[in-house]
């Protein structure tokens, strides 16, 4: 623990929130609380994007709200608005401009929030619970891209009650990740779908799956040329894939890698394995956090092929995370995740956002 | 519009499977309508429904709701097939609760069984787990279904040794035993006679002929009644005769050194003498033939020379003797010339042993791992809910277990979300 006692400060003038950590296990790394949390299982969390000015976060829960909050540059988190669905939330995301924030639902809609009116309003309609949504921006269009259990992907222009495309895919879509120009798609039973957006949306290409178990969560990562190159999948049984769409020595370049375990293989005790809850890639480093329901977080650099941190172990599992724009800040949520059925879930237990300083544990350890 | 139906049913004849307890004629209809424009959604919820009930359910009967889906399963898809799943479910059924005590003998999941074993390549290996394991062993349907077996494959005589067994154990219902019992015992002494009366050697090509086309699998299940001895001389010189022509390398330069199989010479034991085995290691594959086992290559000679005196590394397959007789009518298939040589070809590999899956051996394996799971031998276990997720014929996450109980829960509370799913994009603003 002293360990990381030195990591803990956060931003610039941070130490002064420090005050209220606790030393039970919710909070082990002592990382900052965000204040008024959720009061269900947070299912996403997204940053504005760079053109905004500040840090504002938004997170969805299965409580059915999405809300928002200021992260101000000492860590202190002001609690902003908030949206309601009709059923539980299960992503959302920016616009480019950070004007707006869309919300997918298990009452099979998805909302357009506008920030600056505190509206929201329908704009995407499926046949089951959407279980991703991302904007997309083309250079010649823009739109929302909606992922869900009714084996169909939709893309929506906001304005006009029916999708301006949609594509049928073999199965439910689980997880997906967007960087113009590419999408990213894994559903069930183990399917890859890989898509271009070019133009407009066509699937390019199918991938057989480099993991044997279930897929849960991708992330789409960046070459030096800030170009999508690839993408990390994770599953439910304790590993992440790195994948590239087109590299140069396949055999070589892709991998897989075990995360999310309890220690020792040779020991006498058999191996917990944990589902991998979600994966982000470090805006300037490229580095990726992946947070598992064994309620630890892990820092990774895929190119050296190393773990760079491990924290500590919280009392509950973490359900997903994501970097600020800048990379300086890194928000995890601690809630059930459901990995182990309804027997154990507690609603009484609550549930916790923490922020946490990302400058410096994320670089690359033998970067010039 | 009920003429309409007939005539539906009348001309997708030859893709139904039949059934043992038979199909309702409705249910045949729909499916065959539904069925023409693809998988329609009402199926698909139906199914969905059924996934979310094996999940959630929490009564101490579950294996009510995988019959009903089952059942299900059978009457929607008439023409069987890799979507229906059923494959997959009645492995998962049976695999499911063979620690269950209490289903040994019940008929539903004697019954799941018993269309479990007609789904393998191997029913007698299953039918003789099932009694090993004590499941169904007081069950007259054990007995019939696994006598029909025997009496398919051409014996009879351990077709009947299967119904004494099941006389032993006190199958019930007994009548039910004695009158299939009886059953077998006609179409036994009806065979014999038909046998004396008839010419023998016309009936013996026309099998050879059957056997060299294809494994043909005997469907029904009454009427199939194969003669007990397949391998006749013609079999023989037709085989050998196919062989030398397809695969010349292996012909007769090795056949010295080559056993052949004859299955007339295996005295197989009858079903009450495998009650000793332990069925802890899965069973050698008995459909295999001419298996080579792996031995140690510095022993073996190779022969040197041969009666001329010259040194011979390959010998060239000799050339048949004799002209295949080719009829007039008959073109050459079609085919791409070899350019490759098969030695070192590595695109068309064989299949590796280690891959090889029977639904018994994955049986057999799952209850090995529950075995060192209780004794706490294995390496690693997964930290979630894997029954929950991956029961049935598809998997569901997380998200979806918990929106089913939590649409569950919402569902007698309000009518409010009910009312929005019905009615899509009606209140898009507020």
């Amino acid at each position: 623990m002293s360990l990381f006692g030195a990591n803990t400060g956060f931003g610039a003038g941070g130490t002064g929130v420090f005050g209220n950590t606790t030393t039970d296990s919710h909070n082990p790394m002592k990382d900052v609380e965000v204040t008024s949390p959720p009061d269900d299982s947070i299912s996403c969390l997204a940053f504005s994007p760079p053109t905004m000015p500040g840090n504002f976060l938004i997170g969805g829960s299965w409580a059915n709200d999405v809300r928002c909050w200021e992260v101000q540059d000492n860590g202190q988190t002001v609690p902003k608005a908030q949206q309601m669905h009709t059923g539980p939330v299960l992503d959302a995301c920016w616009s480019d401009d950070g004007s707006k924030v869309f919300t997918a639902s298990c009452d099979k809609t998805a909302k357009m929030w506008d920030l600056n009116s505190n509206q929201a309003m329908q704009i995407a309609q499926h046949d089951g619970p959407i279980k991703a949504i991302h904007w997309i921006k083309a250079p010649n269009y823009s739109c929302i891209m909606t992922g869900s259990w009714d084996k169909t992907l939709k893309f929506w222009d906001t304005r006009s009650p029916n999708p301006m495309m949609s594509l049928q895919m073999p199965e439910r879509c689980y997880c997906a990740d967007v960087v113009y120009p590419m999408a990213v798609v894994a559903t069930a039973e183990r399917g890859l779908i890989v898509y271009q957006l070019e133009n407009q949306p066509s699937e390019f290409r199918r991938i057989d799956s480099p993991l044997k178990h279930q897929h849960r969560c991708v992330a789409i990562f960046k070459d030096k040329q800030n170009k999508p190159t690839g993408f990390a999948l994770g599953s439910i049984e304790g590993r992440v894939a790195i994948h590239y769409i087109n590299p140069p020595n396949p055999a070589k370049d892709n991998f897989t890698f075990k995360c999310h375990r309890s220690n020792g293989t040779n020991t006498t005790t058999p191996q917990d394995i944990y589902a991998v809850n979600a994966i982000s890639f470090h805006p300037v480093h490229g580095t990726l956090a992946t947070v598992g329901s064994d309620g630890r977080f892990s820092f990774w650099d895929k190119d050296a092929r190393t773990k760079l941190k491990t924290s500590e172990q919280l009392d509950q599992p973490i359900t997903a995370c994501c970097f600020n724009n800048n990379g300086n800040i890194f928000a995890y949520a601690s809630s059930y995740d459901w990995s182990k059925g309804h027997e154990y879930y507690n609603p009484q237990k609550k549930n916790y956002i923490f922020l946490r300083n990302a400058a410096e544990e994320l670089k690359p350890r033998n970067k010039k | 519009m009920a003429e309409g139906g007939d005539v539906e049913w009348e001309l997708s004849k030859e893709n139904i499977q039949p059934l043992r307890r038979g199909r309702a004629i409705s249910a045949l209809h729909q499916a065959l309508s539904q069925q023409q424009d693809g998988l329609s959604s009402a199926i698909h919820q139906q199914r969905q429904a059924f996934e979310s009930e094996l999940r959630m359910y929490d009564g101490d009967d579950p294996l009510n709701v995988w019959d009903r889906y089952i059942k299900w399963t059978e009457q929607t898809f008439p023409q069987g097939g890799k979507e229906s799943n059923l494959a997959t479910l009645l492995e998962q059924v049976a695999t499911k609760f063979t620690e269950e005590k209490k289903y040994h003998n019940d008929p539903r999941y004697v019954d799941i069984w018993i269309k479990f074993a007609e789904n393998c390549p191997e029913p007698l290996d299953i039918y003789r787990y099932m009694q090993v394991q004590g499941i169904g062993v007081t069950q007259a349907s054990l007995y019939i279904a696994w006598s029909e077996e025997y009496e398919n494959q051409g014996n009879c005589r351990k077709a009947d040794l299967v119904y004494q067994e099941g006389f032993k154990k006190f199958a019930e219902p007994h009548d039910k035993l004695l009158q299939f019992h009886k059953a077998l015992q006609a179409r036994v002494s009806r065979q014999v006679m038909m046998e004396v009366e008839e010419d023998d050697s016309d009936e013996e090509a026309r099998q050879a002929e059957r056997v060299s086309l294809a494994d043909l699998k005997h469907r029904g299940k009454k009427k199939a009644i194969a003669p007990i001895n397949r391998a006749g001389p013609a079999i023989r010189s037709i085989s050998g005769g196919l062989q030398s022509r397809s695969t010349p390398v292996l012909g007769n330069a090795s056949n010295s050194r080559m056993v052949i199989f004859d299955e007339n010479n295996i005295e197989s034991a009858g079903p009450s003498e495998h009650k000793l085995e332990s069925w802890l290691a899965p069973p050698t594959s008995r459909a295999k033939e001419n298996e080579q086992r792996p031995e140690r290559w510095c022993d073996v000679k190779m022969p040197q020379k041969n009666k001329f005196g010259h040194t011979v590394m390959a010998p060239p397959p000799p050339k048949p003797s004799f002209q295949p007789f080719v009829e007039e009518s008959d073109q050459p298939p079609t085919m791409t010339p070899c350019k490759i040589n098969p030695a070192v070809n590595t695109v068309l590999s064989s299949r590796k042993p280690g891959r090889e899956e029977t639904p018994l051996k994955r049986l057999q394996e799952h209850r090995q791992q529950q075995k060192e799971a209780e004794s706490g031998k294995l390496q690693e276990q997964s930290m979630y809910c894997k029954e929950l997720l991956l029961s049935g014929a598809t998997e569901f996450c997380f998200e979806e277990l918990r929106a089913e109980r939590y649409f569950k829960k919402m569902v007698p509370k309000s009518h409010e979300v009910g009312g929005q799913k019905d009615q899509p994009s009606a209140s898009a603003s507020n």
